[in-house]
């Protein structure tokens, strides 16, 4: 009797855990999160197109998944130490993360690991560091960017054309990438490269240096500038010396000076990166990354090659001219 | 016989022992059914009618939105057509003497700048004839040398053929450095006089007034976006995102979709987009709603369902709970009283009766039953006692015949020889023996005097064997007034004389002791005689079969024991102990009773 009396109230009660159990789980939850705290350490904030449009990238990120961003740099892009100067603040403040496009390869690196020793996840934009210790790097794959250069030189060479190659710091990664990359696209045409010299990211260095070429190689009629600076320098040498039409560039990153050259035939094309989206990215893969999603090491950004033709395409007019909303 | 096999297949076992259990079983499971099932249903209901609403509310926006969108791009046009119409700009293009009027150009700027400053959702407005004439804005842009006019849509479209041309959304690129995001109206200016199209008026949209229309009555996450019939972007509150290829919208189902809705299946509750085509620009205009958002009243609805379901089921079980029990509850009292009965108690086995319904009735009939077999049971007892009695009696009225034949021709006997002190003494003696044995009508007697029995008895048959055997009596004073059944000391002396003394050579010894350890009362009667071998103790109790018996004198041991056992017990009764050639000890054991109870 005891017994069955005992089953009774055990049955009873197993009923009502079991209703218990359904009720939390059908009653919806509304989880209460504090949103994320992410600083943004970038070079820097200056007038140009990439990295305004990095930042941006970042802040819109940032309202798409409700995030509490704070965006630091430095004045100029190679002042690191400045730069190491905001990661020890930012390290102070102990946000869940921090997002940082690192200004040198070397001298970055014993704070990048400092942020992680602090228990702050990372995630670096743009360039590398000589320590792999981010979660994921999002960059444009340059190797990449630089063969779709190569493939398209390639393609406007003449049989007896001769190739410059304006790059921009010795030895820094993207340079040594982009070459590569330009090579690779080139294939047995690499031979037609006569010269390759280093602007150091400056117009007038560029300029000076065009000039040098043009005196040095006066058969150059293909000129292939690694980025934004050593394109444009060097075009302004061109058009300076009266050459403009008769030597064909391939630049690298845009502006509006480049659309316009591009526009007016003297460039013939240029591969762009996509700083935007490399700027969301980053603060979306820190999201995901915060949320316990797995991330990849390594996320391309991507890069275009644009020519006149396509420059008006949609998909290229939006890389172009950067969509602001008014 | 096979259908009657074949329903009980059919009929339904539950592996419940109690019917309680299998009512509570089963009725739980009913009611979280019947619960889940309400809950279902009215949650879907709840969710049907919500979706309903909310398809009604945001078509209706979308629609104000597109009827919105359209007025305003009627404004545009207006606008456009007083522009194209207007003698200075026609003048001015046809080239008529007064082109080259200075006030007629400054006329023109003023009444772009005015435009201008007045609207700032338009970002340029000019109008253009040609690579090398027209009137940009202030008057101060320029056309993009780089980008032929005729190559360029909206230039083309209109320049030959007249009318007005709306774009989706592009780059501005044929006003020198001027490059902006925007959506171009563009109309044909013709000449009044010969109808030619001799040059273009256009605007340049930007995204102010759709953005402001488009997010003037949205609510939460909600939000509208339009794309043109190709599937082109024109306005979406994320543009840039989805220029970047880090968003995707929806284009290709909406192009497709002809219920003016559609429901996008999402992990977070999917969303709900409302489709109006304005039959003007040809755009759709897409109203998107957050499934979640809506739902929130759904899950409000569903929170109150479910606590309503589990205030009910919680109701009903206790319910449940209660009525199974008043039902079982008296089963389980019968099957209680049952079990009793089962034992063979009666005592207190009537079982309560409440109401009228089929238990109860079973109930009554169950004590009607049970004091019908107690009475038949109160009645064989009674009837098993009387026949216990007269067996009894029949069995104590057995005595001694043959023995008061001996005694009587030993008094002749002794008389003759005139010893008449002796026969005084023996026939007293019997007289006692008798009026014992005849007078007593009680069942019990004290142990006094049973052994004054055995005395006189012992009495008698020292007399008759003359120096064959001696006796002795002790018995202690407290067993004296004990009570113990009628004749049972005598004949185990009986016994003890004729297979011990008698088969002796030389003197015997009887002896009786009497005493009372633990509780019960042992009267021993040893004798010295013979013993018997441990066979013949074994088959003491025996009953003999008829020729035996018929031989043998008075009441056998065995009559004795079976009283004895019959009254006290079978734990009480006589036990024999035996020496061959040195004697035996027979031991009467019964319960000692409490002095109080024996002095009534």
């Amino acid at each position: 009797m005891k017994v069955n009396k005992k089953k009774l109230v055990s049955s009873v009660v197993l009923l009502l855990t079991v209703l218990t159990v359904l009720l939390l789980l059908v009653l919806p939850r509304e989880p209460k999160k504090e949103p994320y705290s992410i600083i943004f350490i970038s070079k820097t904030i200056d007038e140009s197109d990439f990295w305004t449009q990095l930042i941006d990238g970042t802040k819109a990120a940032a309202q798409e998944y409700g995030v509490e961003l704070s965006i630091r740099a430095p004045e100029t892009e190679d002042d690191y130490e400045m730069q190491n100067d905001l990661i020890e603040e930012a390290i102070a403040q102990q946000p869940d993360a921090i997002v940082l496009t690192p200004a040198s390869f070397t001298e970055t690196a014993p704070l990048a690991r400092k942020i992680v020793d602090n228990g702050i996840r990372l995630l670096l934009l743009d360039s590398e560091i000589d320590e792999k210790v981010e979660e994921c790097i999002i960059s444009t794959d340059n190797i990449k960017a630089g063969r779709l250069q190569g493939s398209y030189v390639k393609e406007i060479l003449k049989p007896d054309s001769r190739i410059a190659v304006i790059a921009h710091v010795k030895n820094s990664s993207t340079a040594i990438e982009r070459e590569k990359g330009l090579r690779e696209g080139l294939g047995e045409e690499q031979e037609k490269i006569v010269d390759v010299v280093f602007c150091d990211s400056n117009y007038d260095k560029a300029y000076q240096l065009m000039l040098g070429v043009l005196q040095n190689h006066p058969d150059v009629d293909v000129v292939v500038g690694l980025n934004e600076y050593s394109a444009v320098g060097a075009a302004r040498a061109i058009i300076d010396k009266g050459l403009a039409g008769k030597i064909s560039f391939v630049g690298f990153d845009s502006s509006l000076e480049e659309i316009k050259m591009l526009e007016a035939g003297i460039f013939q094309g240029m591969v762009i990166q996509n700083p935007f989206k490399m700027g969301y990215l980053g603060v979306e893969t820190a999201v995901k990354a915060l949320n316990g999603e797995k991330v990849p090491e390594k996320i391309d950004s991507g890069s275009v090659l644009i020519t006149r033709d396509n420059m008006y395409l949609d998909e290229n007019q939006e890389m172009l001219f950067p969509f602001k909303g008014e | 016989m096979k259908r009657q096999k074949e329903a009980g297949d059919r009929r339904i076992k539950l592996p419940f022992s109690s019917i309680r259990t299998t009512m509570l079983a089963v009725f739980s499971v009913l009611i979280v059914a019947t619960l889940t099932f309400f809950y279902i249903i009215s949650l879907n209901y709840t969710e049907r009618t919500i979706l309903n609403n909310s398809i009604d509310y945001t078509t209706r926006l979308t629609g104000q939105v597109t009827r919105d969108i359209d007025s305003y791009i009627d404004y545009m046009e207006n606008i456009s057509s007083m522009v194209a119409h207007s003698s200075d700009v026609q003048n001015y293009l046809l080239d008529k003497k007064s082109a080259g009027d200075p006030n007629l150009y400054r006329r023109i700027v003023t009444q772009f700048s005015t435009v201008l400053e007045t609207r700032t959702d338009i970002s340029n407005i000019a109008v253009v004839s040609g690579e090398d004439k027209g009137i940009i804005n202030d008057g101060n842009d320029v056309l993009n040398v780089n980008i032929p006019l005729r190559g360029v849509d909206w230039y083309g479209k209109v320049r030959d053929s007249g009318g007005t041309w709306l774009t989706s959304s592009h780059v501005q690129n044929v006003i020198k450095d001027n490059y902006k995001w925007v959506i171009t109206m563009s109309r044909g200016i013709e000449n009044p006089d010969t109808g030619e199209t001799v040059g273009v008026f256009f605007i340049d949209l930007n995204y102010k007034a759709l953005k402001d229309l488009c997010e003037r009555n949205n609510i939460g996450s909600d939000y509208i976006y339009i794309i043109d019939p190709e599937g082109k972007i024109i306005y979406h509150p994320k543009q840039k995102l989805i220029y970047s290829s880090l968003k995707t919208e929806m284009v290709d189902e909406v192009l497709e979709c002809e219920d003016g809705y559609f429901l996008k299946e999402e992990d977070d509750g999917g969303k709900l987009y409302t489709i109006s085509v304005s039959e003007k620009t040809g755009w759709s205009i897409v109203g998107v709603t957050d499934m979640a958002e809506l739902m929130k009243g759904r899950s409000e609805a569903q929170r109150l369902y479910v606590i309503i379901t589990a205030v009910f089921l919680v109701v009903t079980v206790m319910l449940c709970v209660v009525f199974s029990s008043a039902i079982t509850r008296p089963l389980e009292r019968l099957k209680n009283s049952m079990k009793e009965v089962e034992r063979g108690n009666f005592e207190g086995t009537q079982v309560e009766t409440e109401g009228n319904n089929e238990i109860a009735g079973l109930g009554k009939s169950f004590n009607v039953m049970i004091y019908k077999i107690q009475q038949l049971m109160e009645q064989n007892i009674y009837e098993q006692e009387q026949k216990r009695l007269s067996e009894l009696k029949a069995l104590q009225s057995q005595i001694n015949p043959h023995f008061l034949y001996n005694t009587l021709d030993s008094i002749i006997w002794m008389a003759e020889g005139g010893r008449n002190k002796e026969v005084v003494l023996m026939t007293s003696s019997l007289a006692r023996l008798l009026r014992q044995s005849i007078s007593n009508e009680d069942e019990l007697v004290s142990i006094r005097r049973e052994v004054d029995y055995a005395r006189s008895y012992l009495t008698i048959q020292k007399m008759r064997y003359q120096d064959k055997m001696e006796f002795e009596i002790d018995v202690e004073e407290g067993i004296m007034n004990q009570q113990i059944i009628k004749l049972v000391l005598q004949p185990v002396v009986e016994n003890a004389i004729y297979h011990g003394i008698k088969y002796k050579d030389g003197k015997g010894l009887i002896k009786i002791t009497g005493s009372c350890r633990n509780g019960c009362i042992y009267l021993t009667v040893y004798d010295n005689g013979k013993g018997m071998e441990p066979e013949v103790l074994e088959h003491i109790f025996d009953v003999k079969s008829g020729e035996a018996q018929k031989s043998k004198s008075g009441i056998g041991i065995c009559n004795v024991q079976m009283r004895l056992q019959l009254y006290y017990g079978k734990e009480y009764g006589i036990f024999y102990k035996s020496i061959p050639e040195e004697g035996t000890a027979a031991t009467i054991k019964i319960p000692f009773v409490e002095e109080e109870a024996e002095n009534r």
